[in-house]
C-alpha cells in the first residue's frame, strides 16, 4: 500500500481523534443516560494501557504477534472492567459529589501506582517494546492500519450506545438517571444497572487505552493527565451529553479542529505547536465546557431523541 | 390540600452542631498525646512536627474550601486555582518587584479572595439563575479549573517560578529544625480558624451565614441579604486558598497544577472532616499532614503516603456512604 501521501503525523492525529470520540461515547453512556459523572476517564483508559502493556512486556507468551495482542487486549478489559466494577461499587450509593471523589481517586491512584511500581511499568521513564500485531514492512503502513482497526473498535462502540437506547436495559438506565427514586419504587434495581453500565463502559475505556498503546509503542506517565478526560468530556458537552452523535459531533470540533486543522493546515508561528497550542487547547476545551453548560446545556444537537415507536405512543417531548 | 409542586424547604442542620465540645475534647487529647510522643521518641517528634508544619498549607486550603463547601453545597473544582492564583500573585510580585516573602503573603492572599469573587460573580451566580442543575456545576467549577490552568500560563509563563528569597532561619521545635516560614503557615492556620469561627460564632454577619446555610429562602424572608454574605464566604474561602498557594509555592516552586495537584487530598479532607463541622476539617487536616510525613518517612516515597491516604478516605466514604457528603455539606 503506497501511502506517501499521507502525513504520519496526520495518521496520528486522526488516530487521537478516533480514540476520544470512542471515550465520548463511552461518557456518554455514563453521563447522559445514567448520569454518573466520570471524572477519571483516563484512570480506566490508563488501566487498559498499563494492564496491556505489562502483559505483553512481562510475560513471556508461547504464541506469536496476533494471539498475544488479543490475549494481552482481553486482560486490559477485564482488568478495567473490573476497575470499573469496583468503582461503581465505591459510588453506587453517594451523590453526585461523591462520584466526582470516587472517579478522580481512582485516576490518581492509578497514576501513583504507574509511577512507583517500577519494575512493573517503568516508573517515569516508561516502558518501551510494545509492538503491531502484525508485520507490513513499513511503519506508516502499520499505523494507517491501526487507525482502521481502531475506527472499526470505535464503530462496535458507536453501533452499542446506538442500540441499547432500544434495549430493556438502556431504558432502565435512562429511568435511573432522570428518576433514580423512580426507578427503584418500580421495583428496579438501579445500583445493579449502574455497575453493569460501570463494567461495560470501562472495558471499553480500558480496550481503547491497549489500542493507545500499540499505536505510540510504549508506556509513558505523561500520557496519564488529565487532558484524557478533558477531551473526552469536552468533546460530549459542546456536542450533547444525550445524544449518541453528540461525542462524534462534539469531537470534530474540538479535538479534530485543534489535533488536525490548526496544527496541518493553519500557519501558526514555530515553536507554537510544542507550547502555545497544547496550553491554547486545554483552555479552549475548559472554557467550552463552562460556555456550553451555561448557556446550551442540552448541547449543539440538544435533547435525547426518543426511538420512533416511543415517540409514536407517547408523542414528541 | 397541599400544593404538590412547592418542595417543603430543606432543613441545612449543622452550623448549630459547630464547635461542639466532643470536638475540643478530642482536638486536646490528640494534642496531649501528640505533645507526649514528641518529647518522648524521635521519630515522631519528627513526624509530627514535619508533618504539622509542611502540611499546614493543606488545613488553611482547606479550611477555605470547607466554608465555601457547607455555605453553598458546591463543590467548586475551580477552588484549586484559588490556590495556584495565590501563589502565582505572590511569586509574581516577589520575582518582578523584589518584594520579600512576608510583605507579598497578605496581597497575594487578598488578590486571590478578589478573583475568587469574581468567579462567583461572573460564573457560578449566574448559573445559579439560569437554574443550572447541581451535577452541572461541578462540570462547570471543572471546566473553569481547567480553563484557569491554562489560560494562567499564558499570563505567568510556561516555566516553573520560584521565590527569591534568601533562606529562612531554621527553629527548632522539639529538637526539629523547622523553616520559619513553614510556623508562619501553621500559625497562619490557628489565626485564621480562630478569627473565622469567632466571626462566625459571634457577629452579626455569621449569624446570617448561619442562617443562610441552614434554610435560605427562611433566611432570605429574614431579612437577610444572601448576596453579601455569599459574596463575603467566597471573598474569605479565596483568601484562605491564596494564602495557602503561597506557602506551597514557598516550600517548593510555582507552576500551573500547584492547586490542582493538591486538591484531591483537600477535597477528602473536607468530605471527611466536615462531618465534625469547621473544626473537624482542621483536626483531620492536621491529622492527614502528620500521616502523610510519617508514612513517607518510613517507606521513603510521598506517593505511597498519598497512595494510603486516598485509599483510607475513600474507604472511610464509602463506609459513611451518602450520609458523609451530606453531613459535609450542612
Amino acid at each position: 500500500m503506497n501511502l506517501d501521501w499521507l502525513d504520519a503525523f496526520l495518521i496520528f492525529g486522526a488516530f487521537k481523534v478516533v480514540e476520544i470520540m470512542g471515550l465520548g461515547l463511552l461518557v456518554h453512556l455514563q453521563l447522559g443516560l445514567t448520569r454518573v459523572a466520570n471524572f477519571g476517564v483516563v484512570g480506566f483508559w490508563g488501566v487498559g494501557l498499563y494492564a496491556f502493556g505489562v502483559a505483553y512486556l512481562k510475560v513471556d507468551w508461547p504464541f506469536g504477534d496476533v494471539y498475544q495482542f488479543l490475549v494481552c487486549a482481553a486482560i486490559a478489559t477485564i482488568v478495567a472492567a473490573a476497575a470499573g466494577l469496583v468503582v461503581g461499587w465505591l459510588i453506587s450509593d453517594l451523590d453526585d459529589d461523591g462520584t466526582l471523589v470516587g472517579t478522580l481517586g481512582f485516576a490518581t491512584i492509578v497514576v501513583i501506582l504507574a509511577t512507583t511500581q517500577q519494575g512493573l511499568t517503568g516508573g517515569a521513564l516508561g516502558l518501551g517494546g510494545l509492538d503491531f500485531p502484525y508485520d507490513f514492512g513499513r511503519v506508516k503502513t502499520h499505523e494507517f492500519t491501526w487507525l482502521l482497526i481502531t475506527t472499526a473498535v470505535v464503530a462496535l462502540i458507536f453501533a452499542y450506545a446506538w442500540r441499547v437506547y432500544r434495549t430493556p436495559h438502556g431504558r432502565l438506565l435512562i429511568a435511573v438517571g432522570s428518576n433514580e427514586a423512580l426507578a427503584r419504587s418500580l421495583g428496579k434495581s438501579a445500583t445493579a444497572a449502574r455497575l453493569r453500565m460501570m463494567m461495560v463502559t470501562s472495558g471499553a475505556m480500558g480496550l481503547l487505552g491497549a489500542m493507545h498503546g500499540v499505536m505510540v509503542r510504549s508506556l509513558e506517565i505523561n500520557s496519564l493527565d488529565v487532558s484524557v478526560t478533558l477531551a473526552a468530556l469536552a468533546a460530549l458537552i459542546l456536542g450533547g451529553t444525550a445524544r449518541v452523535f453528540g461525542a462524534v459531533v462534539g469531537v470534530l470540533l474540538t479535538v479534530a479542529l485543534f489535533d488536525i486543522v490548526i496544527q496541518f493546515y493553519i500557519p501558526i508561528p514555530d515553536g507554537w505547536n510544542t507550547q502555545a497550542l497544547p496550553v491554547a487547547r486545554e483552555a479552549v476545551f475548559g472554557a467550552a465546557i463552562v460556555l456550553m453548560l451555561i448557556f446550551r446545556p442540552q448541547g449543539l444537537l440538544g435533547q435525547m431523541r426518543r426511538p420512533a415507536l416511543m415517540r409514536r405512543l407517547h408523542g414528541d417531548w | 390540600m397541599a400544593n404538590p409542586t412547592v418542595a417543603p424547604p430543606v432543613e441545612r442542620e449543622g452550623w448549630s452542631n459547630f464547635g461542639r465540645a466532643p470536638v475540643w475534647a478530642i482536638s486536646v487529647v490528640i494534642a496531649v498525646v501528640v505533645v507526649v510522643f514528641a518529647a518522648l521518641f524521635d521519630f515522631w517528634a519528627t513526624t509530627f512536627v514535619v508533618g504539622a508544619t509542611e502540611n499546614a498549607p493543606l488545613v488553611l486550603a482547606a479550611f477555605g474550601f470547607a466554608l465555601l463547601y457547607r455555605l453553598t453545597g458546591l463543590l467548586n473544582v475551580a477552588y484549586a486555582e484559588t490556590i495556584t492564583l495565590g501563589a502565582y500573585f505572590a511569586v509574581w510580585m516577589n520575582n518582578s518587584w523584589g518584594l520579600g516573602f512576608y510583605v507579598v503573603l497578605l496581597p497575594a492572599g487578598l488578590l486571590a479572595g478578589v478573583l475568587s469573587v469574581v468567579t462567583y460573580l461572573a460564573i457560578f451566580r449566574y448559573a445559579k439563575g439560569r437554574r443550572v442543575g447541581t451535577l452541572e456545576m461541578i462540570v462547570i467549577s471543572f471546566g473553569l479549573s481547567i480553563f484557569l490552568q491554562h489560560a494562567l500560563q499564558f499570563v505567568f509563563g510556561y516555566r516553573r517560578r520560584a521565590f527569591d528569597i534568601p533562606p529562612p532561619n531554621t527553629i527548632e521545635v522539639f529538637g526539629v529544625g523547622v523553616s520559619s516560614f513553614r510556623l508562619l503557615a501553621l500559625a497562619s492556620v490557628a489565626a485564621l480558624t480562630t478569627i473565622v469561627y469567632q466571626f462566625i460564632k459571634r457577629t452579626s454577619y455569621g449569624l446570617q451565614i448561619r442562617a443562610l446555610a441552614s434554610n435560605e429562602g427562611l433566611a432570605q424572608a429574614s431579612g437577610v441579604r444572601p448576596l453579601r454574605v455569599t459574596i463575603l464566604i467566597w471573598f474569605v474561602a479565596g483568601v484562605c486558598g491564596g494564602l495557602a498557594g503561597v506557602f506551597y509555592g514557598a516550600g517548593a516552586s510555582v507552576e500551573s497544577s500547584l492547586g490542582i495537584d493538591e486538591f484531591l487530598l483537600i477535597l477528602l479532607v473536607v468530605l471527611v472532616g466536615g462531618i465534625w463541622g469547621l473544626l473537624g476539617v482542621v483536626v483531620v487536616g492536621m491529622a492527614t499532614g502528620v500521616a502523610l510525613t510519617g508514612i513517607t518517612l518510613e517507606y521513603g516515597n510521598s506517593l505511597y503516603a498519598e497512595l494510603v491516604l486516598v485509599v483510607a478516605f475513600l474507604g472511610v466514604l464509602k463506609f459513611r456512604g451518602r450520609r458523609l457528603t451530606d453531613a459535609s455539606k450542612v
